[in-house]
């Protein structure tokens, strides 16, 4: 995949991800609709590649309305992912030469790496999470169990602590899947099932769609790396 | 515009540090009053959780989600109550309540004033504990800042 390829189907599949979320707050408070319908408007351009670089720009001030109104993130991690993989693809339409165009994309897909890392780093060093009771306590009382059923997995220790093992050597190994494509195709195929899973039992679908926003960026990043034979 | 500026730079340059600590949970607990100096109030849970979602609905929801976003967003509003108290997040919490509260009044729309509370759950050992760590200013619910909207009407 070409620079210019992945920044496309990036931008592809955030203008998705950013119309899923507008159409949420179309029958919201009229403050809202200000913000989501010109939004879901340009995500539809974006989505058909409609003069992108002033796309870009105007979906950016909105989502600077959007911090505004929301003094903060409306979604946490989701919005916050959202924003970097809209600055990056801005980035790489205002960059003036190819080099400045690779930076900003390289970025993302440095951004995206550390995601799982640093997730996973933060995780292993708790002794909580080493022993499963973290995720145990997620599945207890935290806010995020998207029914009452679901909090019954608290009752089975075992099938949890090999969960937050799974999930913490998964996050810890994802940068060693950059040495081949086939490798990064599996890890962004078990990263994309996470996400959906997690979308599931916790209904963070906001995620899920924006982090697949973010794989064609290390993707491309890869096959750079390996072209100039840095792999 | 510097706010705004403060407020992106966690996007730009992320922490990455999902759910590095499970933090004590905030619930959202509301009552519907009759009047200013009403002292017993009987407290409902906000948007409480279904016994079971089917994986039908949970696939529904990858593309539909609006309620559940919207109770994220107010866990959010709730975890900044507790640690660095805001109006906004406050009356954000209060239009909210009301709202669904309006769009299903026969679950209670019987008073005149509106009130949350913040329960927040955590682990001390094996025991869960439960304790209450805000409570709002009374809204009247002819209060003209509620400008209409909201999901509840789905």
């Amino acid at each position: 995949m070409n620079l210019d390829e992945a920044i496309r189907l990036s931008e592809i599949l955030m203008g998705w991800a950013f119309a899923l979320q507008s159409i949420e707050h179309i029958q919201s408070y009229s403050n809202e609709r200000l913000i989501f319908l010109p939004r879901l408007l340009l995500a539809v351009l974006l989505i058909m590649g409609f003069h992108s670089a002033w796309v870009l720009a105007l979906l950016l001030l909105l989502g600077l309305a959007m911090l505004h109104r929301f003094q903060g993130p409306y979604n946490g991690g989701a919005d916050r992912m959202s924003l970097l993989v809209l600055c990056c693809l801005c980035l790489t339409h205002l960059a003036g030469t190819e080099y400045w165009r690779e930076i900003a994309f390289g970025y993302l897909a440095m951004q995206l790496t550390l995601s799982y890392f640093i997730s996973g780093w933060v995780k292993v060093i708790n002794p909580e999470w080493r022993s499963g009771r973290a995720l145990l306590d997620v599945f207890q009382f935290s806010a995020y169990p998207v029914s009452e059923s679901l909090r019954r997995w608290a009752d089975n220790p075992r099938l949890l602590f090999g969960m937050s093992w799974a999930v913490m050597l998964f996050e810890l190994l994802f940068p060693v899947s950059l040495l081949t494509p086939l490798s990064l195709g599996v890890a962004l195929f078990i990263a994309a099932s996470f996400h959906f899973a997690n979308a599931c039992l916790f209904g963070l679908n906001r995620f899920f769609w924006i982090w697949l926003a973010a794989y064609p960026s290390i993707g491309w990043l890869q096959s750079r790396l390996l072209s100039t034979g840095h792999l | 515009m510097l706010n705004i500026l403060k407020l992106l730079l966690p996007a730009m340059i992320p922490a990455w540090n999902f759910f590095d600590i499970i933090a004590p949970s905030p619930r959202i607990q509301y009552a519907v009053l009759n009047g200013k100096d009403e002292t017993h109030a009987e407290w409902h849970e906000f948007r409480p959780r279904p016994a079971r979602v089917s994986f039908l609905r949970m696939l529904g929801r990858m593309v539909w989600n609006p309620l559940w976003n919207e109770s994220l967003f107010l866990t959010s509003c709730a975890e900044r109550l507790i640690e660095q108290p805001t109006q906004h997040s406050e009356d954000e919490i209060l239009k909210r309540i009301y709202t669904a509260l309006r769009r299903n009044a026969d679950r209670g729309l019987d008073g005149k004033y509106l009130r949350f509370r913040l329960q927040v759950l955590h682990r001390a050992g094996e025991r869960l504990v439960q304790e209450r760590v805000f409570e709002s200013r009374l809204m009247a619910m002819s209060d003209s800042t509620v400008n209409g909207g909201g999901h509840e009407s789905r």
